[in-house]
């Protein structure tokens, strides 16, 4: 009886130990890591923002898209719009989708913003940060994703797309997934 | 002077009129609120953030607190607009109940080994009698003496004697 116990209690505490391991080897496999360029966009089906319904990554497929991570509560959000918007309306003759993706938002705060900024293209919000951080790997906004017609990433800008070092890559990266 | 005081109590009636007539229940407070929602950008509940977001989030807050929404309710329009993770603590329903009685569960496991242990180690480490005669009159065992040695000291008694 007596060795019996001592055994159940050995295979018990071996099951624990088992079993954190199995966690830790599960959180190390599952860290959020940014998608590398030239693999597919992860995809994604969120609700639009104005509460239109939801939009299809893969729907936009055969197009090239801008993914724009963002939030009403980023100071780098609110430089960028204004070259955001002007960017849409230069490239969507031309057959460019931009879609931007509020993030960990709250939503009458981004439709405020997106009212503010006069913003016209496709929102969706992504309140739970599950594209945005597990999917893309982004932690910090705004950050921006280019996706050629394959549906490959080919270009990633880790800041506004205003900023100095950021404004000529974007410009080229998109052109670039044009004319790819 | 009554129509100076009817001034005075009309404006009274209007400033007062709003704020008695605010919230049919007690207001939510702001700072239990704020200890139940996280951040969700730094992970911590909102009262021990100052991150944009968190800012966002408080303003939200207040400002349902201020139209007199109950503490379920924004917690709800919360969850419905960031998911359940922005809840500081899990829910006491469905999956999120292993939350709550998990560590309870553990804790009375781990009592229960302890007492069973302790229950075991004190019966195989319990006395089983000194080898000896009877105890002496100090309380401590006597130890028996072989023939040889009672006789011997039967013995000396006697020359004592």
């Amino acid at each position: 009886m007596s060795r019996t116990l001592k055994l159940a209690g050995q295979a018990a505490a071996l099951a624990v130990v088992a079993a954190l391991l199995v966690l830790l080897i599960w959180k190390l496999t599952h860290q959020h890591h940014a998608p590398k360029l030239g693999t597919a966009a992860p995809v994604f089906s969120l609700h639009s923002l104005d509460g239109s319904g939801t939009l299809d990554l893969a729907s936009l497929r055969g197009k090239t898209v801008v993914l724009n991570f963002w939030a009403s509560w980023c100071v780098p959000c609110k430089s960028e719009a204004a070259t955001l918007e002007r960017s849409y309306r230069r490239y969507k003759s031309q057959g460019v989708v931009f879609v931007g993706i509020d993030y960990h938002d709250v939503t009458g705060d981004a439709r405020r913003f997106v009212r503010a900024h006069a913003l016209t293209f496709p929102m969706v919000e992504d309140g739970s940060g599950n594209v945005t951080e597990n999917r893309y790997g982004i932690t910090q906004v705004p950050e921006t994703y280019v996706v050629d017609r394959e549906g490959r990433l080919v270009l990633h800008i880790p800041g506004p797309i205003n900023a100095q070092s950021f404004a000529s890559e974007f410009q080229r990266g998109l052109l670039k997934a044009l004319h790819a | 002077m009554i129509v100076r005081l009817a001034a005075v109590a009309a404006a009274a009636l209007a400033l007062a009129g709003p704020a008695a007539a605010a919230c049919s229940q007690p207001r939510t407070s702001l700072t239990y609120l704020e200890g139940q929602i996280m951040c969700p950008t730094c992970h911590t509940t909102l009262d021990q953030s100052d991150a944009p977001a968190a800012q966002s989030i408080k303003a939200y807050i207040q400002k349902r607190v201020g139209e007199c929404a109950t503490a379920n309710q924004i917690e709800g329009e919360l969850v419905a607009n960031f998911g359940a993770g922005i809840l500081a603590a899990p829910t006491h329903k469905g999956f999120d109940l292993l939350a709550w009685w998990l560590p309870i569960g553990g804790v009375l496991l781990g009592a229960a080994l302890l007492a069973i242990g302790v229950w075991r180690w004190s019966r195989t480490h319990e006395p089983d009698g000194p080898p000896g005669g009877p105890p002496s009159p100090n309380g401590k065992p006597q130890p028996e003496l072989d023939a040889e040695t009672e006789q011997r000291l039967d013995e000396l008694l006697a020359r004592l004697d």
